[in-house]
């Protein structure tokens, strides 16, 4: 690109006093090489200037300064290797729900598909797990979106909600730390463990939150509860991944080929933390997601543009939406259409498929008319296990053509959408079906 | 527009936040951070930028970036996973929206504006969305068929087979003890201050109802109390 005129003129987003480059196109390519590889390999390894925060957490509990809500034995933990190889414990049972506002809120499938996955392998609601009303949503999405709340306020509600995980158990008869949190949504997920980070490294934080926490009555012996690990549903659908096939599956699914959308607060936020499996792209990608369709026997198909967000942005999806949608049209919907010819692309968080799932149908405005049905890792494993598609699964919330997905592995969608519509009369009627018994949900007071 | 000294008290405030060492180790001006970063590729935008003025101490820059160019950051953390100084331009971004807030920038207050329904349901109720919310004529850009079964809200909620979901104006039930205990988080850590900063009228608003709340829960323990005494 010439510049006749000499005119100071910057690139967008790069700054007033960027100026183009004038390569050509092979030598952009080859300057941009070296980017390409670091991005697609894990390379980022820090050595020895990454510090595990579990150290210090453990050098807490020792000084008597805070309470860790270990897994035990009873919580039938598996251990996993993260990004830089260390290990971390998944408990696999006994787990306390911690939903999400944008997955109960907008995709109400991704936790009844959890449950019932969890049902299916035997676990005992009440016992191996708790669904309760005493929660509140981490606030993280709020924080990024619109800079309301301060680290403070999210320890705080981090260690409220936390501190509520592992007394839960008591009113069913169960001792204290019975119940470890399995954080549903990746922004609770990530935002939780950079606040833990922050807490154990920081007295002054930890002793203002404190006060806050006394105040509320959930300190324990003085104490604020921290979590030896964080934990995401996802983790938890990875080391599950094998008996979720071998005990639960019913519909072959090696016909469907399926792109996978790592979230960012999974996998780039504190990602010290994010699985990474030999066996699960080489180990080169974060491992959840991939590893369940790869279990299930699915075509996990790549595409370029897998490091990329999903466009959500927090503020953006409310009130930027151009972005939002121009962003996930060009860099997911109409790369995982053109390049990989997808039939799904799945994710394992709540702000990438509300966004990726929504804005489809606007590209029709911009001549961009792609589709591509949008659903969670564990949606499409329920659908896989026999699970109803609208009954359990909930796909009649989703925008995105999620009944071409249902139709190519043999289930009819018209028939259980008439089952559906039969159902929602006997709902009228009062007569609801659940997946758990519906008085274990009333926890607390009022 | 600011004077010279409101502008090195902003920085001074950036500079003050614990986070701040966290997230800014130096900065190899590599670019890396910019090449991955969704929002630079849609606005004039760019965290390489940012952390340049912070690094380089540029007191006036910074100011101009928090007029605008902070908000277009999508907060999705690539850039801190690939600097190879381990910085965070988007941790970074996020103290710069709190000092706009604490300063009560205008920028900040535009911004902001849209934002009023998310933030009043999260300060009342403890949850940041709701299914009320996201109804067809709310985002008419996401199409006719944003549902696949048409209905009555209520009935399509309680056909979840989720006790905790059957609800229609929190995401969940969120239990009114636990609300209360929200308040406290809110009022302790300077939160609703931040708001009166940002939208005294959603202030108002918000300060009547969670005084409702309290009411409505200190007579639900009333109650209580009385039954145990009947008992
Ligand atoms: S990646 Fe890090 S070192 Fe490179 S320009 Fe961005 S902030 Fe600076
Ligand atoms: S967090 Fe912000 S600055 Fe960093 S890559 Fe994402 S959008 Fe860009």
């Amino acid at each position: 690109m010439s510049n006749p005129t000499n005119e100071p003129r910057g690139i967008a987003g790069h700054g007033a006093f960027f100026q183009p480059t004038d390569l050509s196109p092979e030598q952009a390519e080859k300057a941009t090489e070296w980017v390409r590889k670091q991005v697609d390999r894990r390379t980022v390894d820090l050595g020895e200037r990454m510090d595990d925060v579990r150290d210090h957490m453990w050098e807490l509990e020792k000084d008597g300064e805070i309470i860790v809500h270990r897994i035990t034995d009873a919580h039938k933990p598996v251990i996993v290797k993260t990004l830089f190889g260390w290990d971390k414990k998944i408990p696999t049972s006994q787990l306390w729900h911690h939903k999400s506002c944008g997955q109960c809120g907008n995709i109400p499938g991704y936790p009844t598909s959890l449950l019932w996955t969890m049902n299916g392998l035997g676990m005992v609601p009440g016992k191996d797990y708790l669904d309760e009303t005493d929660q509140t949503s981490c606030t993280a999405w709020n924080y990024h979106g619109s800079g309301i709340g301060n680290v403070e306020s999210l320890a705080a509600v981090f260690l409220r909600n936390f501190h509520q995980a592992y007394v839960s158990g008591k009113r069913l008869g169960h001792d204290a730390g019975h119940f470890f949190p399995l954080v549903h949504c990746a922004t609770s997920f990530g935002n939780y463990k950079e606040i833990r980070k922050y807490l154990v490294e920081s007295a002054p934080l930890r002793e203002r939150v404190k006060k806050i926490l006394a105040k509320l009555g959930r300190l324990v012996d003085g104490k604020i509860v921290i979590p030896e690990e964080v934990v995401h549903y996802s983790d938890w659908v990875h080391v599950m991944r094998n008996d979720i096939a071998s005990k639960l599956q019913k519909i072959d699914v090696s016909n469907m080929r399926v792109t996978v959308h790592m979230a960012c607060h999974y996998s780039k936020m504190v990602h010290e933390d994010a699985i990474y499996d030999p066996e699960v792209l080489g180990g080169n990608r974060a491992a959840t997601g991939t590893g369940i369709a790869q279990a299930l026997g699915a075509q996990v198909i790549d595409y370029s543009t897998w490091y990329d967000c999903c466009g959500f942005g927090f503020r953006h999806i409310i009130s930027e939406r151009e972005f939002t949608r121009s962003f996930t049209i060009d860099r997911k919907i109409k790369v995982a259409r053109e390049e990989a010819n997808a039939d799904m692309m799945l994710g394992i968080d709540t702000g990438c498929v509300t966004t990726m799932d929504k804005n489809q149908w606007i590209g029709k405005a911009h001549e961009q008319s792609y589709t591509m049905p949008i659903m969670a890792d564990i949606q499409f494993a329920a659908l896989a296990c026999g699970a109803d598609p609208l009954k359990i699964v909930q796909l009649q919330w989703h925008a995105s053509p999620c009944e071409d997905v249902v139709e190519k592995m043999g289930i009819s969608w018209a028939d259980a959408k008439k089952r559906f519509e039969a159902y929602l009369e006997e709902v009228k009627a009062g007569k609801i079906e659940y997946l758990y018994d519906p008085k274990l949900a009333a926890s607390a007071a009022a | 527009m600011a004077t010279y000294a409101e502008m090195v008290e902003i920085y001074e405030d950036i500079k003050s936040d614990f986070r701040y060492d966290h997230e800014l180790n130096g900065c190899l001006n590599c670019g890396i951070c910019t090449a991955t970063c969704p929002s630079a590729q849609f606005y004039d935008y760019s965290p390489r930028e940012i952390v340049q003025l912070l690094w380089t101490e540029n007191v006036e820059q910074i100011y101009d970036a928090m007029q605008e160019k902070i908000w277009a950051c999508a907060q999705c953390m690539t850039c801190a996973a690939r600097c190879p100084f381990k910085n965070s331009p988007g941790g970074l971004v996020a103290i710069m929206r709190e000092v706009a807030i604490k300063h009560g920038m205008q920028s900040a207050k535009d911004v902001l504006r849209p934002f009023g329904r998310v933030m009043l349901k999260l300060i009342t109720t403890g949850n940041q969305l709701s299914p009320d919310m996201i109804q067809p004529d709310h985002f008419p850009d996401w199409g006719p068929n944003i549902q696949k079964v048409s209905g009555d809200l209520k009935i399509l909620r309680k056909a979840i087979p989720m006790k905790t979901l059957q609800t229609t104006d929190t995401a969940w039930e969120v239990s009114l003890k636990t609300s209360v205990e929200m308040y406290t988080i809110w009022e302790m850590t300077g939160v609703l201050k931040q708001l009166e900063t940002m939208d005294e009228n959603l202030y108002d608003v918000i300060e009547d109802f969670i005084e409702e709340k309290r009411e409505e829960y200190a007579d639900w323990l009333e109650e209580q109390e009385d039954n145990k005494e009947d008992a």
